[in-house]
Formats: structure tokens, sequence, C-alpha cells
């Protein structure tokens, strides 16, 4: 009879010991879930009901994850975040998955309206934008790296700041600029551009020269090139500068500089 | 009779009255609803704008920092660990363009080991650190399956780009390729198992060479 009893005893602390430890371990699942899931905070995402047949929903951020799930017309989806072309979903049912960003014309937001999502075009970029960008070259047969970063406060108009390292066989130098850059046709596709520009350049000789000391000159820089639109938000730039360096010696220095490179759009 | 009379005359007032006062409390009444649907609508239609959806209202998440450990091996000066920082902007769902930042040490050189007590470099001048702009792109998508249950994003990349490596007191412009693997736990956590080319020339040892120096690195990234 004790035992009869002891055992059911028994079984409750097991059972009751073991959902204890469920329900630790699922307050810490939730706790890890709610960690790494940074949008489970908001839940002011915006929602949107697809006004097409169907939408792919993918698994990945990329037209070559496959298409996992369709979101079909009337079902209200919740928009996440975007990663370049694509935003990532919850279904109503909890389903995550990514689709693409121009998918979402056939979806209807709050007010019975398309969401008005960016779609970046060449125009977009013509005012208020910062722009960064990488460019090689060779300054004068040495290897050169530059990177600007600029500000359009007019569609015809960017100031630049520059930064370049030149890195030769018998000296090595270093450029910090400013300039002005104006662009005559800043809608075409293959937009031409000259500049002007100011700065100081520090030069390093290699050691094994016999004039080791640094210089740092002055320098006026006057460049020609143009911008050619790649897609959305990625433009080439190719140019071609002229560098005239004002030493303290009796001659002043000219130098001249083909790049090529690639600018971004903020 | 008389009664009779007065009954129904009585009555007639009566239902005059009340069909007076029906007529004249009928639009107190109606005013009376219209109110109430005023007040109804006051209280049902949502405070809330209906707003339009726009841009800035969804998170973007482009950005993407990481830091990298692995070996780098640099011609005649053997191999070394190697630590850096990632910085990559997401351009399109193809393109990327990422800065880094790396440190590494050089070596003897065998002709210093054999050769007893000559230095071609001090101890400061091993200190070996690069930085380089490369642009990359994704390949092929595809999915690593754990179990039945569990399958992870991943991309194959390509990248190559240009920059600096500073030792011996010099610059040496540089040239990277690459490729990796990149392993996605989460979509904002990843994992990276990478190759890098960094070719540089020298002069170090009289003449000029171009040299290959082969990285292997893995590393954590978040996307921001």
């Amino acid at each position: 009879m004790i035992n009869a009893v002891s055992l059911p005893l028994g079984d409750v602390c097991f059972v009751l010991h073991r959902r204890c430890l469920q329900g630790i371990g699922g307050l810490l699942f939730l706790c890890a879930a709610l960690w790494l899931s940074p949008g489970a905070w908001a839940d002011d995402d915006p929602q949107v009901t697809v006004n097409d047949a169907y939408i792919n929903v993918h698994n990945g951020p990329g037209r070559g994850y496959p298409i996992f799930h369709v979101v079909e017309r009337g079902e209200v989806i919740t928009l996440l975040k975007s990663r370049t072309d694509w935003i990532k979903i919850k279904t109503y049912r909890g389903k995550t998955g990514w689709v693409r960003r121009r998918d979402l014309q056939f979806t209807l937001g709050p007010d019975g309206q398309p969401p008005e999502l960016d779609d970046p075009k060449q125009e977009d970029y013509l005012t208020d934008r910062f722009e960064l960008g990488v460019a090689l070259g060779d300054f004068n047969g040495a290897d050169s790296l530059t990177g600007t970063l600029g500000y359009r406060f007019t569609e015809n108009l960017t100031a630049e700041l520059r930064v370049a390292q030149n890195t030769g066989q018998f000296s090595d130098s270093q450029i910090l600029a400013v300039a002005l850059l104006h662009q005559p046709f800043p809608e075409w596709r293959i937009s031409p551009f000259f500049s002007l520009g100011t700065g100081e350049i520090k030069t390093l000789p290699s050691a094994t020269l016999v004039e080791p000391e640094d210089r740092n000159d002055t320098l006026i820089q006057a460049s020609l090139g143009s911008y050619i639109h790649l897609t959305g938000r990625f433009f080439m730039r190719v140019e071609y500068t002229n560098h005239m360096i004002l030493t303290s010696r009796n001659d002043n220095e000219e130098v001249n500089e083909w790049k090529v490179g690639f600018n971004i759009f903020f | 009779m008389e009664s009779r009379f007065q009954h129904l005359f009585l009555m007639r007032t009566a239902a005059l009255c009340v069909g007076c006062l029906l007529w004249a409390g009928a639009p107190l009444s109606l005013a009376q609803d219209a109110d109430d649907e005023d007040e109804l609508g006051q209280i049902i239609s949502p405070d809330i704008e209906r707003r339009t959806i726009k841009e800035e209202m969804i998170d973007s998440e482009n950005f993407e920092f990481g830091a990298f450990y692995g070996l780098l091996g640099i011609e005649d000066f053997g191999t070394n660990d190697v630590v850096g920082v990632t910085m990559a902007y997401h351009i399109t769902e193809d393109f990327f363009a990422e800065a880094t930042y790396g440190m590494s040490r050089l070596q003897e050189t065998s002709y210093e080991l054999l050769s007893g007590g000559v230095q071609l470099l001090t101890d400061e001048e091993r200190d070996l650190t690069y930085y380089n702009l490369s642009l990359g792109y994704n390949l092929f998508p595809g999915q690593i399956q754990i179990s039945d249950k569990w399958a992870f994003n991943t991309r194959i990349y390509l990248i190559a780009g240009a920059g600096n490596t500073q030792f011996a007191s010099k610059d040496y412009f540089t040239y990277n390729f690459g490729a990796g693997l990149r392993f996605f736990a989460t979509d904002w956590v990843s994992f990276d198992l990478s190759m890098r080319d960094h070719v540089f020339t020298h002069e170090l040892f009289g003449e000029s060479k171009e040299t290959h120096n082969l990285e292997g690195r893995i590393g954590l990234s978040l996307f921001f």
C-alpha cells in the first residue's frame, strides 16, 4: 500500500520536475529567440495585403534561392526588413521568407495604396546625396589608390574630399585634397564632369635614394572624366587628373594620373 | 350614448395627441439617432492615420561588420597568424564593396636563420599591416542541410581589389584576389571561410620580385 502511494507520488514529482525543467528550457529558448530576432520587439512593422494572384517567397535574399512558399491574394503579410533588392516578410501563419522589392507594387498598404519604396534610379541621385568612391590609377608610374567622399548639393555641383596613397618604386606619396566637381549633364547615363581641387601632398622617398627627407607640398588638381551609371546606386567613374605640385624648388612638378573606380550613392 | 361619444372623442383626441407627439418627436429622435451615430463614429473610427508605407518604415540591413582570424604566408618570411576587421556594403544582391584591415608578423628568412647573426629587418619592421578595398560578386547561392530539420543559406563569392601592405618601413601596392564561402546562421549572422591572394612587388633582396602571398581565414560578421 505504501509502495502504491509512493510510486504515484514519485511519478508526480518526476513529472513536476520535468515540467519545471521544460518551463525553464522554454523560457531560455524564448529569451534566446527574442534576443536572436531583433524584429521581435517591434510590433509596429508595416503590414500589406497581397493584391495579385500570388507572390513568390524565397528562402534567401537572392534570385537563386529556391521559392518555398507563395502568398496569395488577400493575405496580410508583415514587412520585417530589407536587404538590397529583397524584403523579408512574415505571413500571418508565422512563416518568414524573402520577396522581391518590386513585387511589393502588387500589394496594398493600410491606405489602399502600394508601398512607396525607393526604386533607385540614376535620377534619384541628383541632389542631397552622399557619394562614396574608390579608384585605382597610375600616378606617373606609381600605383595609386584614391578614396573620395562627396556631397552633391545641387544637380550639377558636388563637393569632394579626396584621400590618396600612391606607391611607387622610388617614392611613396599621400594626398589630402578638397575639390569642386561640375557635371553639365547629370541626367545622362554617361555623364562627363570636370573638377578643380587643392590640397597637400606628402612625399616619402625610398630610403635607398640620396635625398631621404619627407616633403610636404601644396597641390592643385584639375580633372576631366565621366560617370557611367551601372545599376541602381552604383556608378563607374573614369578620370584623368593633372596634378600641379607647387614645390619649394625652382620648378613646379607636374604629374598626370589616370584613374578608374566605382562610386556608390546614399 | 353620450358617454360613448365622449369615450370615442377622448380616444380620438388621445390618438391625435399621441400622433402629434410622435410626429413632433420624430425629428427629435432622428436627431438623437444622428448624435448617437456621431458618437459611435467617434468611438469606432480608428484614431491612427491611414499611413502610406514608405522606405523609412522598413529597417534596412545592407552593412556588414566582421572580424577574422587566419594564416598568412608571406613569401620568404614564413606563415603567420593574421587578424583583421572588415566592413562591407551590399550594393545589389550580386555586388558588395568591402574594406579590410589586417595585421600580421613576419618570420626570419631562411638566409637569416642559416647565416647566424645576419638580420635583414629590425623587429619593428617585421610587423605587417595591410588594408584593401575590394569589390565582391556573389556567385552561387545555396543551402547546407544539417539533418532533416536544419537548413542554412550559403553563398560562394569572388572578390578582387587593391590596397597597400606595409612592412619593412615601406608601403607596397597590393592587389588581392580571392573567393569564399559564406554561411548564414541567421539572416544577420554569417560565418565566412575564405582564401585571398595578396600580390605585391618588393625589392628587399636587391632585385624586384613579384610575390603571391596566400591567406586562409575564418570570420564572423553581422549585418546592420
